[in-house]
């Protein structure tokens, strides 16, 4: 026992911060949005309406939840549940890997498996680590919605939902490890098993029965896979059920119990997947450094482009339920005015907004290709490239060279799936040819975004990575949400984002956008030419 | 005699650090130079300053009778490298990361001629390249940076101890791949802390501390720096008796008795004068170890450093 008591020590010691963080983070972001929502549709009919127009569309609910009626606190519950699920899972299966298939891969296990706390135990110590932080999760998110205003009971049945679909996402990320060789495997498992326990249940809604009324829907079977739609299956501040719960607790116990028989006969170290070998010589694609740069970056590429082509085909086939949208929820229709200033018409405001966000992705994986550049550096396999004849200045400006190609094809997917959501509108060539402007007017801030980051790369090696997201977390923060915040015009001024052109047909004003491409080429020649003075920085 | 490497008064800081001070290598051409110092004396400082990967704070250090800073990218295509610390990119395999590494330095252009070495190497070498860079042991990642090295003619091979993961059986491929290319005329600079590795493989030897050079020169000219340590049972024979015996052969030094072993050191080049007295008394469990480096340093640089504690003014031999 009291080796147990021990690791699981290490452990809460060793998390402290990231889970302190992501626990009161995720806590916090429950109250915010209880407030935001309370505020936003205080008002029942509101509510009723908004309902309506989410249950109608079928799209809105993939992104919410199970409508459940007009009480607050039912609203609430479907407006944030699925989205809070998704945090914890995501908590869950990150930490289980942490200390787990992790471990093992680095063989820091071994010395933990060779003292009399054996090899299973260090698994038992996990196990009750990610319940304990669930609990604590579900507490807070519970005293959250209690604090923003929200009824009890419904409030500790949330709790209640979330830390038992958090337990689900534990006992998934304990079988993941079992499974994969390298903690590369298990998170790429662990995370695919939480979006698509959030997809799932998205389509469950979607395709779900409303009722006449169109206030309530009942979920389809997908709905009935997916821990995250046990958790909405509660109907907390309705029904307040707890028995879809054991559904949760059920499978996490079969799970868990699969995890110990398969450690009890493994190999420390070993995995039911073997690993997988890959190519022995190296193809065509990777003849030099600019080959290198674009095969380290072009998985993160995917996973961005996937991320704005979702966004993209959502933005246009949206825009259908505008009309209904100006008749039913003016107070939308306002904040959407309010970001865009006066003139434009609704339809330019929607797509302008989902495309602004899309702007943001596109830099995020801007940024994202810059950083590898740092990455190379200090884990030192930029040093051997660079023992080459490949000159500095020619390193850094082949990572620029990719950082543009992921801007274009981010980008380019979300015009492209944009493109196949207009099918459904009544003027697919107005739409068609704003979605062009939209998808362009990102280009110019992402360049910015790219040529800064090379610039700290270039003079301040070692703050690379934090000031990076630091810099485009607050300018896309003030860019998307300073207009609603009501921040101050010279403040907004200060967020690249602000500058990004605004589509709006002909009328369209570019002159911010030809400033910041000169601003965005700028920085990166200067980036580059300055790598001749500059030695490599390793590690810290 | 052409020199390859030419540094003098190597200077390097990293703040308030000093990590050169005042380094001096010469390395002339088709010679394998050892290049010894302890861990933190500054090697792969100079070996990173050499290939312009970082730049001197002061002094000059040519290659080729070229600015490494300067020259950075021409110098590279007669250099291969292998470093102390070899990284892996985590999604290549090992077969990418030699195909890389050597297609960079434009080792592969005779394309046939290339994957014939590199299947030499990887069979020498007992590689196996599918797996993913995360999966290799240090020893293997090393491989990968080796394979990649020696697949890839070169006019210099810098080498920043190339065998601290290897076993004995890879040193001893390692050792034959040194002697092809070092037969082919190229020229091996070799960087490394283990005494013997160096004695084996190089012609001269470069001996660094604390970011200074102490000592260069052939093996043999450095050899008066080597004393062997000679230890045995001293097998009831009785101690004082022992004392004397050992008192009366003119080239021991530094008797200890201790723990039922007898050890005391003789110069290198003498240990087989000592070896009729040895027979005389018919000794047991007889070792004959050559020093390592660090004794080697102790012994050779302690009196000096405390003298120098004790002095202000630099010592006559530096």
């Amino acid at each position: 026992m009291s080796t147990l008591a021990t690791l699981l020590r290490q452990r809460l010691r060793r998390d402290r911060l990231q889970l302190a963080l992501w626990i009161v983070g995720t806590a916090l972001l429950a109250y915010t949005s209880v407030a935001a929502v309370a505020d936003t549709y205080g008002d029942e009919s509101e509510r009723n309406q908004i309902l309506q127009v989410a249950t109608a569309s079928r799209t809105i609910l993939v992104f919410r939840g199970t409508p459940n009626g007009t009480d607050l606190g039912a609203f609430v519950f479907f407006e944030l549940f699925a989205w809070l699920a998704l945090m914890g899972g995501l908590m869950s299966t990150f930490l289980v890997t942490r200390h787990t298939r992790a471990e093992e891969e680095q063989s820091r296990a071994e010395f933990i498996a060779a003292t009399p706390a054996g090899r299973v135990k260090p698994t038992v110590a996990t196990l009750v680590h990610g319940v304990l932080a669930n609990l604590v999760l579900g507490a807070l998110v519970a005293l959250a919605f209690i604090a923003g205003g929200l009824d009890a009971e419904g409030s500790w049945v949330t709790g209640a939902a979330m830390a038992a679909t958090g337990i689900a996402f534990v006992a998934i990320g304990l079988f993941a490890a079992q499974l994969f060789r390298t903690s590369r495997g298990a998170n790429g498992a662990g995370v695919a098993a939480v979006v698509g326990a959030y997809l799932l249940r998205g389509i469950g809604d979607a395709a779900g029965t409303p009722s006449d009324d169109l206030l309530h829907v009942t979920p389809a079977w997908p709905s009935w896979l997916s821990p995250i739609g046990w958790g909405q299956a509660t109907g907390a501040y309705v029904e307040n059920s707890l028995a879809p719960l054991a559904l949760s607790l059920g499978v996490s116990a079969v799970l868990v119990a699969i995890v110990f028989a398969l450690q009890a006969v493994r190999d420390q170290g070993a995995s039911l997947l073997p690993g997988r070998n890959g190519r022995a010589s190296a193809s065509w694609a990777l003849s030099g450094s600019f080959g290198l740069a674009w095969r380290l970056n072009v998985s993160t590429l995917i996973a961005w482009a996937v991320g704005a082509a979702v966004a993209g085909i959502t933005a246009s086939s949206l825009s259908g339920l505008i009309d209904e949208l100006a008749g039913d929820a003016p107070q939308v229709v306002d904040t959407l005015q309010a970001a865009l200033g006066g003139g434009a018409t609704l339809e330019q405001a929607f797509i302008a907004t989902f495309f602004g966000i899309i702007g943001v992705l596109a830099a995020c994986c801007a940024v994202q290709v810059a950083i590898r550049a740092r990455q190379e550096e200090a884990h030192g396999t930029a040093e051997q490239v660079l023992a080459t004849p490949v000159p500095r200045t020619r390193w850094l400006l082949e990572y620029w060279f990719v950082g543009v190609i992921v801007i274009v094809v981010v980008l380019a997917a979300a015009w492209l799936a944009g493109l196949a959501g207009t099918a459904a509108s009544d003027t697919p060539d107005d739409l068609v040819s704003l979605i062009t402007q939209a998808a362009l007017a990102q280009l110019p801030v992402s360049l910015v975004f790219l040529g800064v980051t090379l610039l700290v790369f270039a003079y301040l090696p070692r703050w690379t990575i934090v000031l990076a997201w630091v810099l485009l977390g607050v300018a896309a923060i003030l860019g998307t949400f300073g207009p609603l915040l009501g921040a101050p015009d010279w403040m907004l001024d200060l967020s690249p984002f602000t500058h990004s052109p605004v589509p709006a047909g002909d009328d369209t004003d570019w002159s911010g956008g030809l400033w910041m491409i000169g601003i965005g080429l700028a920085t990166a020649a200067l980036a580059v030419v300055s790598m001749r003075r500059r030695e490599l920085a390793a590690g810290g | 005699m052409t020199t390859v490497i030419s540094a003098s008064g190597l200077q390097k800081r990293f703040g308030r650090t000093v990590a050169l001070d005042g380094l001096d290598l010469e390395v002339t051409a088709g010679e394998v130079h050892g290049f010894l110092g302890p861990n933190g004396a500054g090697k792969s400082t100079t070996i990173r300053i050499l290939l312009g990967l970082a730049r001197a704070s002061g002094g000059t250090a040519t290659l080729f009778g070229q600015d490494p800073w300067k020259h950075a990218g021409e110098l590279h295509r007669r250099v291969a490298y292998v470093p102390g610390d070899v990284s892996l990119w985590p999604n290549l395999t090992g077969g990418e990361a030699i195909d890389l590494l050597a297609r960079l330095r434009g080792g592969t252009r005779d394309k046939g001629d290339y994957t014939a070495r590199k299947q030499r190497l990887l069979d020498a070498f007992q590689f196996d390249p599918r797996k993913k860079g995360r999966a290799y042991s240090k020893g293997n990642r090393q491989k990968v940076a080796l394979i990649a090295a020696f697949a890839t003619p070169a006019e210099l091979y810098v080498l920043d101890e190339p065998t601290s993961g290897l076993d004995p059986l890879m040193e001893q491929v390692f050792n034959r791949e040194i002697a092809r290319v070092s037969a082919e005329g190229a020229t091996v600079l070799l960087s490394s802390h283990i005494l013997s590795e160096v004695e084996e493989l190089c012609d001269r030897v470069s001996i660094i501390r604390s970011g200074k050079t102490v000592e260069s020169g052939t093996l043999a000219e450095l050899r008066h720096l080597t004393r062997t340590e000679i230890a045995f049972a001293t097998d009831g024979i009785e101690p004082t008796a022992l004392a004397a015996e050992i008192d009366g052969i003119p080239d021991a030094h530094d008797l200890i008795i201790d723990h039922g072993r007898v050890s005391f050191t003789v110069d290198s080049d003498r240990v087989a004068s000592v070896l009729p007295d040895l027979a005389r008394l018919d000794v047991r469990g007889l070792t004959v170890s050559p020093p390592s480096l660090e004794e080697l340093f102790l012994r050779h640089y302690g009196d000096e450093l405390t003298a120098r504690a004790a002095e202000p003014m630099e010592g006559a031999r530096a």
